[in-house]
């Protein structure tokens, strides 16, 4: 009996630190460069950015994306689908395929943080 | 008083205010609180306004650098501490620096970023050697000032302005969970960081030493650092106020420090981000060297060596390779590969730690009546000095905590 | 103040900044030697400067990582080669008679004497 008042204390917190609470800060970050992303790919379609400034905004939010993607512990969850998803678009992706990515995420952000 | 002189220094402080860690929180800031927390851009500019003239006073009248009179006052053993504590967060803003500008550099040109990062490295290193002390701070302070673009954007975007007035006053958003409320509070300690940077006192007093400040200077000390580091503050509330209207409705951190840029480049095309991206550089490049010869400022004056760059590099040997040093280890931890953000929040950690070791002697300096006379402390500095040091003491206690529990602000 | 008035050795002297005839800065008063003993007056004989005088004002531990880095030199300012005391004590002579520049110089040796404006 003493052995589970002190197994169980540390079984919650292995349970924590593992799921979809574990990996909500990622889920945040992935919401956030989707929405980045898009918001680059809007103004480069208007002229508004330079062809460099998009390409190297490309490459840091892709890499952090993979960063992110790694970082997950339920990479074969829902929200792991949706930033594979993001990843699997072309640099040049329309703003609202990449913003319908983001707004699965920020609907799993808001129901994790409300729980 | 010299009218020129006074406003190139006023121009110089505003340029220069922002740094790396001001535009990555200040954006960030805006996106998930919307104007709620420009208060506490208000309250710390305010802050680093009373150090700010603290120091610069003391090293007019005193012709004594923080650093020297900081030993006096902490004894050898919590002085060496407070150098230590001091120059690993500053090395570590330092290197946030060099490495921002190599990701401005990037955003620029497409080169490659650590090559980017190295080359500003031996470029500033240059600027330092060949430059003597005024051409270095006007050359990136006045550079800087391209990112008043930021203020012009956010007129252009016409934000809710009494929405963006009711957030100077001090506040906590209604509804916030608790781990917003979490957030909320490490944003706000964050913020006093990133803003009271100790590295800055160090720079504004030796600068003073630099420039030979006597008594005669105290109005341009005040001046500067009120109208300076008011105006200065207006740019980072810009950021703030621009991400709120821009970057949170749409779902943005930002994760980027590029992404600050769009702010510009929404109303006015790729001429307003490249006006952003060179201001953000030049900010960022005059951060960089401030970072680096505050801490080559702080050992030569704890040990009492020969310092300044009012004097040729070999006039002061030792002093200058410390500088070189501190760059090259700077340099070698951007070179590691490691994150700017990263960087952004391990700088803002530390150095909200340090922030009461390092104002507190300042405070007994500035009123102690034997060294500065008639120039010591009346009530308003001395009841601000110890009104703030009580708030960055209470932030240095929060501030490990509040990451921890926040995931460094991810909620 | 004068080093003949009377002097808080904590509070007004130690961890003082040195500046030289020249005005050139040359270290900190790191510690005190005394003249005098048990029931005789006890006066300040010299000022200490150098890692090594940090013995007994740091722990131990410290004081090894001090010597590692900075090395165990001291260097003696007589009292009597101080002309006054403030914010900072200043000497009577340069700092090159009394040993206090020596690491500087040989630095100095190292910079290029090129470039800068």
């Amino acid at each position: 009996m003493l052995r589970l008042r002190i197994l169980l204390p540390l079984l919650l917190l292995a349970g924590c630190s593992k799921g979809p609470g574990a990996d909500l800060q990622y889920i945040k970050q992935a919401r956030s460069l989707g929405a980045e992303w898009a918001l680059v790919n809007q103004q480069a379609n208007k002229g508004q950015v330079t062809k460099t400034y998009a390409a190297s905004m490309h490459q840091w939010l892709r890499d952090n994306l993979q960063t992110t993607q790694s970082s997950l512990t339920q990479p074969d969850s829902r929200y792991g689908s949706e930033i594979h998803a993001l990843l699997a678009q072309p640099d040049d992706a329309a703003p609202d395929e990449l913003r319908s990515h983001v707004e699965v995420l920020k609907h799993i952000e808001d129901g994790l943080e409300s729980a | 008083m010299n009218p020129l002189e006074l406003t190139l220094g006023i121009m110089t402080a505003v340029g220069g205010f922002v740094d790396i860690s001001e535009l990555v929180f200040a954006a960030k800031a805006g996106s998930m609180f919307g104007y709620a927390l420009i208060w506490v851009f208000f309250v710390a500019t305010v802050g680093i306004m009373v150090f700010g003239e603290m120091s610069g006073r003391v090293a007019a009248v005193a012709r004594q650098p923080v650093f020297n009179l900081m030993r006096h006052r902490l004894g050898l053993k919590l002085g060496l501490v407070t150098l230590f504590a001091s120059l690993v967060s500053t090395l570590i803003t330092c290197a946030a620096e060099i490495g921002g500008m190599g990701l401005i550099l990037n955003y620029l040109t497409g080169l490659p970023y650590l090559v980017l990062a190295a080359l500003s490295g031996l470029v500033l290193m240059a600027s330092m050697w060949i430059l003597p002390f005024k051409w270095i701070e006007r050359t990136y302070g006045l550079l800087g000032l391209l990112m008043i673009v930021f203020a012009v954007s956010l007129v252009a975007i016409h934000p809710p302005w009494d929405r963006l007035a009711g957030g100077f006053v001090p506040q906590v958003p209604h509804g916030l969970s608790t781990k917003e409320l979490l957030a909320f509070a490490y944003f706000t300690v964050a913020i006093l960081s990133a803003v009271m940077f100790p590295y800055e006192s160090y720079f504004y007093s030796s600068g003073g030493i630099e420039e030979q400040w006597g008594p005669k200077d105290l109005l341009t000390n005040r001046v500067t650092t009120t109208i300076g580091f008011g105006l200065g503050s207006l740019l980072a509330v810009s950021i703030l106020a621009s991400s709120a209207q821009l970057f949170g409705p749409a779902n943005v951190g930002p994760e980027i420090p590029g992404s600050a840029a769009l702010e510009a480049a929404i109303p006015f095309g790729p001429t307003g981000l490249l006006l952003a991206l060179l201001g953000m550089l030049f900010a960022v490049a005059g951060a960089a060297v401030e970072t680096c010869m505050a801490n080559a400022y702080a050992i030569a004056q704890f040990f009492g060596w020969e310092w300044g760059r009012h004097k040729k590099p070999w006039e002061a040997p030792r002093f200058t390779i410390a500088w070189i040093a501190l760059f090259l280890l700077a340099l070698l931890i951007v070179m590691t590969g490691i994150e700017v953000m990263s960087l952004v929040e391990y700088a803002v950690l530390f150095s909200i730690v340090v922030l009461p070791l390092t104002y507190l002697p300042l405070m007994l300096l500035a009123g102690d009546k034997g060294f500065m006379r008639e120039y010591a402390n009346k009530w308003l500095a001395k009841g601000l000095g110890w009104l703030f040091f009580a708030v960055v003491t209470a932030a240095a206690i929060a501030a490990i905590p509040l990451y921890l529990l926040t995931s460094g602000g991810q909620g | 103040m004068k080093p003949t008035d009377k002097l808080k050795l904590v509070s007004q002297l130690i961890d003082l900044p040195l500046l030289d005839k020249d005005r050139r800065w040359c270290g900190v008063v790191d510690d005190v030697e005394f003249d005098g003993g048990p029931g005789k007056p006890m006066r300040v004989k010299a000022l200490l400067v150098g890692p090594g005088a940090y013995r007994g004002r740091v722990p131990g531990w410290m004081f090894w990582l001090v010597t590692k880095v900075a090395g165990s030199r001291i260097s003696r300012v007589p009292f009597n080669q101080i002309d006054t005391i403030g914010s900072a004590v200043h000497l009577r002579c340069p700092a090159e008679k009394l040993g206090l520049h020596a690491v500087e110089n040989r630095v100095r040796s190292w910079i290029p004497r090129k470039g800068a404006l």
